[in-house]
């Protein structure tokens, strides 16, 4: 069975910086109060890291947030999305005024990088369907179970509440693990729209420290993500013919320094049809788009100029030339803004 | 060269070519005579009349050539620039018909087409800035194509030594 407490440091997890997921609920005495932090629950006494957490606004949020999907805050470079919802309990409160059916008051935090945030809004859903109709009888017993925990002095009785508890947060950390995992495997696919975007897949996880080895072998049908390394031995159906349609002929940086001017050739003898011109520079492991340009009509011989402002700090860019119906790639050039000074 | 109008089949109206660059500067340099176009010979670059693409603008450069000798004979450039409200906006600008062929028709050909491209790309209008001194007739040609007058630009130029 997955046990998070097993895990030891040298098993990182895949996910841990991609996003972490606060299963919490409002305790009558303490406040704000984790039930478990998924994939790592070693920093849930850590106050400077449980402070988004701990402030985040989704708790002043009434009870069934339903007239809002979620709500969001933006924290020190992550985004954590929060849902709330009420459960069934049993519980015994300690509270004056609060019956042992009062409800459980559960929120559910998803922190992904900023740079992720895109995924945020289907992926705090999928948790919160899965949480709420899998165990919304039971949090309250995995509520009961970590108070119990917490008690000095550990009872027969509160032992068997322990006991109780424990393996419905196991379930629940397996379930919120394997909603993750088939989470971002099918992300990665559905926005696998063309291999370069499968091969940005890969270096960003790879940057990020996860092992990518499996997925370079045959056996990767147990790996989270269907994403495969390109093989320099397999042969493509790029036409030969295809590679020289489009040269560069110059790259000019404008007097102030403000723009580069691209001038780009159609090298046959055909109108070409349905080209897509794209301008990107590379920020923090993500390429960010300028600008994209369709070209409907490329004249044969034809010499087109893309211009594209230049950003303080970046002096990488990128133009891809690509066909509009299947992405395919015809020219790809880094325009290094050093090297232009330097001529 | 005779007096009769110029018709469609008599011209070709194309996009720019780096080849044209000698023909199109003197062309430009003859409108700088006229109406002070602010022409910089240093920045009119051979791939200045490219087809140019640019975050929330495209520009073009048209030409219009006699199709028996090849002689360029008149030039405009069309840009469609998106507003602030996320509209683009055509504008026509430095068209010029060299002396010998003002009053063919020529001008028009070369408008016409640049109206149906500006319309391709999705403007919402056409604007064409003229010279404010310009001639009266002018602006009655161009209300025969459904242009309107509607806006006065003032400009300011700024001394290069200030």
């Amino acid at each position: 069975m997955f046990d998070a407490h097993k895990s030891k440091s040298s098993d990182k997890n895949p996910f841990e910086e991609l996003a972490v997921v606060y299963v919490l609920y409002f305790d009558e005495t303490h406040g704000h109060t984790p039930i478990l932090i998924y994939p790592d629950d070693r920093y849930k006494n850590d106050k400077k890291f449980m402070r988004p957490i701990k402030y985040h606004p989704i708790w002043f949020l009434g009870g069934g947030s339903n007239a809002l999907d979620h709500i969001d805050l933006e924290y020190k470079g992550y985004t954590f999305f929060g849902k709330k919802f009420l459960t069934k309990s049993k519980r015994i409160k300690r509270r004056a005024g609060l019956e042992d059916e009062t409800p459980e008051t559960i929120v559910i935090i998803l922190s992904l990088p900023n740079k992720l945030e895109v995924f945020g809004d289907d992926l705090i859903q999928d948790l919160t369907k899965k949480i709420e109709s899998e165990f919304g009888d039971n949090l309250f017993e995995i509520i009961e179970s970590e108070i119990a925990s917490s008690s000095l002095i550990k009872s027969p009785k509160i032992y068997k509440i322990i006991e109780k508890g424990d393996p419905i947060k196991n379930k629940l950390l397996k379930t919120i693990d394997d909603a993750c995992k088939d989470f971002f495997r099918n992300a990665v696919k559905d926005l696998d729209t063309s291999s370069i975007k499968m091969q940005k897949a890969i270096a960003y996880l790879a940057l990020k420290g996860m092992d990518i080895s499996h997925i370079d072998s045959s056996n990767y049908k147990d790996s989270f993500s269907n994403i495969k390394l390109f093989d320099p031995t397999e042969k493509n159906n790029i036409n030969v013919l295809d590679i020289n349609i489009f040269s560069i002929k110059q790259i000019t940086l404008s007097e102030n320094s403000s723009e580069i001017e691209i001038l780009v050739k159609n090298n046959t003898d055909k109108e070409i049809n349905g080209i897509i011109v794209v301008i990107t520079h590379v920020k923090e492991y993500f390429e960010k788009e300028i600008m994209t340009e369709n070209i409907d009509v490329w004249f044969p011989n034809e010499e087109l100029v893309f211009i594209s402002p230049i950003f303080p700090q970046i002096d990488e860019y990128l133009l891809f030339i690509m066909k509009e119906d299947s992405n395919e790639k015809l020219l790809s050039k880094k325009v290094d803004l050093n090297a232009l000074k330097k001529k | 060269m005779s007096d009769n109008p110029i018709i469609q089949e008599d011209i070709i109206i194309r996009n720019y070519r780096t080849s044209d660059y000698k023909a199109t500067l003197e062309i430009l340099k003859d409108l700088q005579k006229q109406f002070d176009i602010g022409l910089d010979e240093q920045k009119w670059k051979e791939s200045s009349g490219l087809r140019q693409f640019k975050p929330n603008l495209k520009r073009i450069t048209l030409i219009a050539e006699i199709k028996s000798t090849g002689e360029i004979v008149s030039m405009g450039m069309l840009e469609a620039v998106k507003n602030n409200i996320g509209q683009y906006i055509g504008y026509l600008n430095n068209w010029v018909t060299k002396k010998g062929f003002i009053g063919k028709g020529v001008g028009k050909i070369l408008a016409d087409k640049a109206i149906q491209i500006l319309q391709s790309w999705g403007c919402e209008n056409v604007r064409i800035n003229m010279a404010y001194e310009g001639d009266r007739k002018l602006i009655d040609v161009f209300s025969h194509l459904g242009f309107q007058p509607i806006i006065i630009v003032l400009e300011k130029k700024f001394n290069k030594n200030e």
